[in-house]
């Protein structure tokens, strides 16, 4: 027992030693307030690194294993191994085209229609509160609340959808909407868009605000029409705010997960099989930590190369 | 304790002994709880039939005197969660396994055979077959029954009569020739509901269509037979698909179609016949959730060329941990609450039979269907003798391995793809195969 007492004096000793070296340095680099701010930021950072930069390191560590929680006792060390075999795989290839698939179109029409109605909310109309006010609910809505909504939409049995249109006469019988292969993304896109179209509204609708009104009417009077003030004027001042959304859209859309889980779960086929989708089958049903991990750091860089480009080309001269 | 009392105790003796009480406490407290672990059985279920459960529950701590720390939650999340726990080394003794994820558990070491229990496994003698195969892998058994179903073949009654149809159908071509009769008569634009949505429910689907129609998905070998013409999958790949697009008798929306929505869509008077659930019927057979409440009956599943009346069945069962099986005494503890709950509880099958008066879940005992009671709770909603015929034709999944969910993602995108045209039935089948072999060999 006096043996290890012993060595356990000596090995508190000595990190009190090296303690006391660390906040003589400490106090000699920082002055009294430097070290109040760090003192007080260093909760936070302590529970940031615990929460989002160890797993973001941890889960590189696992995509180099092919770990797979159903089988715990054999977890060999693989290299690049998942990678190389996701990049071999057809469906991982053919979650990609179709994650491009949606995000184009969503990205797009989210835009246009993000442009469409902050260019409508800029005029000074009647009611134009309660719209804006309105135009806010589908923002507000969870996304699970959102897409068992859109799920019953188009429920080709007893769907909104159907009977709407039915109704109307567009259609003479009820339509199969989302276990037609062709229509699947475009409607789950639709699903999105729909979601998303406010936010990227308010967006621009803050930049349009801030478009100086002078300009327009030196415009004017230079004989400027309506749709030249549009092109040179609105357009380019917008920039800030086209960038915002495309940014941010875009990281939305290419993560996007839960409108194909309660929708379609990656069905009919493949369909909508898209990486989002594919990273929980692997991680979740498949139990494949390795490869989900893999799938994910690939999803990351790809998402952080696309916000790069959009920021050096269309934040150029912001 | 006066000033002076302290004085004379002194200071260190006073540290001294306080600090002897404290180890002395904390040693005994732990060794007290050790003990008390020992006794506390930890039982984790899914979110099914609580009440019912925690009362059985109730009663066992009352007859054995051992204590009993249940737990539940959500079916969605429960395998995730479980494996959590199992890979965490949760306190966990017995919980309720699926027998899809009997291989993957086995494999991993989780759960252990509990047929080195004499007083488990006397209740093989009154089991079904296909309930205490479904409970076997590697020649070992893992458990004793929860609960156990079946997929049913039902009909609208009131609609084949309006069709002018005498007898309910025997054969998959009798069942073409009957929907395409009622959809002539305009009373059902798809007569045949099937619910073929990627979702767990899928590949009960396929496999009640494969087996009835005289198929499997593995040979003896345990190879993929999935694409074999006489003995596979692809007669009723096949049926399906002639079914959507020849015939127009079922919907191409069955690929979106959940069992659930199925289930309402049937209820709602949209079909005449439908693959469902057995457990369904009380549901179909009620007038306050079923518009076809009293005509809804149950058949023998139809047979194809060469088939049977085959159905597929399905488990849930007690199981016994790792963790628990390695201590004995554990172990017997554990053996005991699975038998209060698999097997005979004061001498009666109590759980099964409360759970099926109480939510109608099918048990897998045969003894049960002599109950009187039991007899007379189906008889309100459909024919026992056609239940107890059907559910002795009931078959495991001979395709549920270590592998089975991997390969099921596959099977399933297969399967829609050949019903939406994108793949012959004979390309999906031969893919569905392939992967088999492969994930076979990897494992």
């Amino acid at each position: 027992m006096a043996p290890f007492l012993d060595y356990l004096i000596y090995q508190l000793s000595e990190a009190g030693t090296v303690a006391a070296t660390v906040a003589s340095t400490l106090s000699r680099r920082f002055n009294y307030d430097e070290r109040s701010a760090y003192l007080f930021l260093m909760p936070v950072m302590a529970v940031l690194v615990l929460v989002a930069v160890f797993p973001i390191f941890y889960s590189l560590y696992l995509s180099f294993f092919d770990l797979k929680l159903t089988r715990p006792h054999r977890v060999p060390f693989v290299w690049f191994d998942n990678y190389l075999t996701l990049f071999a795989d057809e469906l991982f290839w053919g979650s990609v085209l179709r994650t491009v698939y949606f995000t184009l179109i969503s990205v797009t029409a989210i835009t246009v229609l993000g442009l469409l109605i902050a260019l409508l909310l800029n005029e000074t109309f009647r009611g134009r509160r309660f719209i804006s006010a309105m135009l806010l609910v589908p923002w507000a809505i969870p996304y699970v609340a959102n897409a068992l909504m859109w799920k019953w939409i188009y429920d080709s049995g007893y769907g909104a959808l159907n009977g709407a249109l039915l109704q109307m006469g567009f259609i003479d019988k009820y339509m199969v909407w989302l276990g037609d292969a062709d229509k699947t993304i475009p409607l789950i896109a639709n699903a999105f868009i729909w979601k998303e179209v406010p936010l990227a509204a308010i967006l621009l609708l803050v930049t349009l605000k801030s478009i100086p009104d002078d300009l327009y009417r030196a415009a004017k009077v230079d004989g400027a029409t309506l749709m030249r003030r549009f092109i040179h004027i609105t357009l380019p001042s917008l920039r800030p705010g086209f960038a915002l959304v495309f940014i941010f859209e875009t990281m939305i859309a290419i993560r996007h997960f839960d409108l194909f889980f309660i929708l379609t779960e990656g069905g009919p086929a493949d369909t909508s099989h898209v990486l989002a989708w594919e990273i929980y089958v692997e991680t979740f049903r498949n139990l494949s930590f390795g490869t989900g991990a893999a799938l994910a750091y690939i999803m990351a860089i790809v998402t952080f190369f696309l916000a790069y480009s959009i920021i050096r080309t269309v934040g150029k001269r912001l | 304790m006066t000033k002076d009392a302290i004085t004379k105790f002194g200071r260190r003796k006073f540290l001294k002994y306080s600090g002897a009480a404290g180890v002395a406490g904390s040693l005994s407290g732990g060794l007290a709880g050790q003990v008390m672990a020992a006794e506390t059985i930890h039982f984790s279920a899914w979110s099914a039939a609580v009440d019912l459960v925690k009362s059985h529950v109730n009663a066992f701590q009352k007859s054995k005197g051992l204590n009993v720390n249940y737990s539940n939650f959500p079916w969605a999340q429960y395998r995730e969660t479980m494996v959590t726990r199992l890979v965490g080394g949760a306190p966990l003794d017995m919980m309720w396994v699926s027998d899809a994820w009997l291989p993957e558990w086995a494999e991993a070491g989780w759960i252990k055979p509990v047929d080195g229990f004499k007083d488990l496994m006397k209740y093989n003698a009154e089991a079904e077959k296909f309930c205490t195969d479904s409970m076997t892998y590697n020649g070992r058994q893992y458990g004793l029954t929860y609960y156990t179903d079946f997929m049913g073949f039902m009909y609208d009654a009131d609609k084949l009569k309006k069709a002018g149809i005498s007898s309910p159908p025997k054969t998959w071509d009798d069942v073409t020739q009957q929907c395409l009769k009622i959809k002539e008569a305009g009373i059902s634009e798809y007569p045949l509901m099937l619910a073929l949505a990627k979702e767990s429910w899928l590949i009960e689907f396929m496999a009640a269509m494969v087996y009835s129609q005289g198929g499997r998905f593995t040979d003896d070998k345990g190879m993929g037979a999935m694409d074999s013409a006489s003995e596979g999958a692809l007669k009723a790949l096949q049926w399906v698909v002639d079914a959507v697009h020849k015939h127009k008798i079922v919907s191409p929306a069955c690929v979106e179609t959940g069992e659930l929505t199925g289930l309402k869509a049937f209820a709602s008077g949209n079909h005449a016949f439908a693959l469902e659930p057995k457990y369904r019927m009380r549901h179909l057979n009620d007038p306050k959730q079923s518009k076809i409440a009293g005509n809804v009956k149950q058949i023998l599943m139809p047979k194809g060329d060469g088939g049977s009346h085959a159905t597929v069945g399905w488990m849930r069962f007690h199981g016994m941990s790792a963790a628990a099986a390695a201590d004995k005494r554990r172990a017997a503890n554990t053996a005991k609450l699975i038998e209060w709950f698999g097997g005979k509880a004061d001498g009666e099958y109590k759980f099964q039979k409360y759970l099926f008066t109480d939510i109608g879940a099918g048990f897998g005992v045969k003894p049960l269907f002599n109950d009187l009671d039991v007899q007379k709770a189906y008889n309100s909603y459909t024919d026992v003798n056609v239940i107890k015929k059907q559910q002795a034709l009931a078959r495991k999944k001979d395709m549920v391995t270590p592998w089975f969910g991997e390969w099921q993602e596959v099977n399933g995108s297969a399967w829609q793809s050949a019903i939406l045209q994108k793949a012959s039935p004979q390309e999906a089948l031969k893919k569905v195969t392939n992967t088999w072999n492969k994930l076979k060999k990897q494992a």
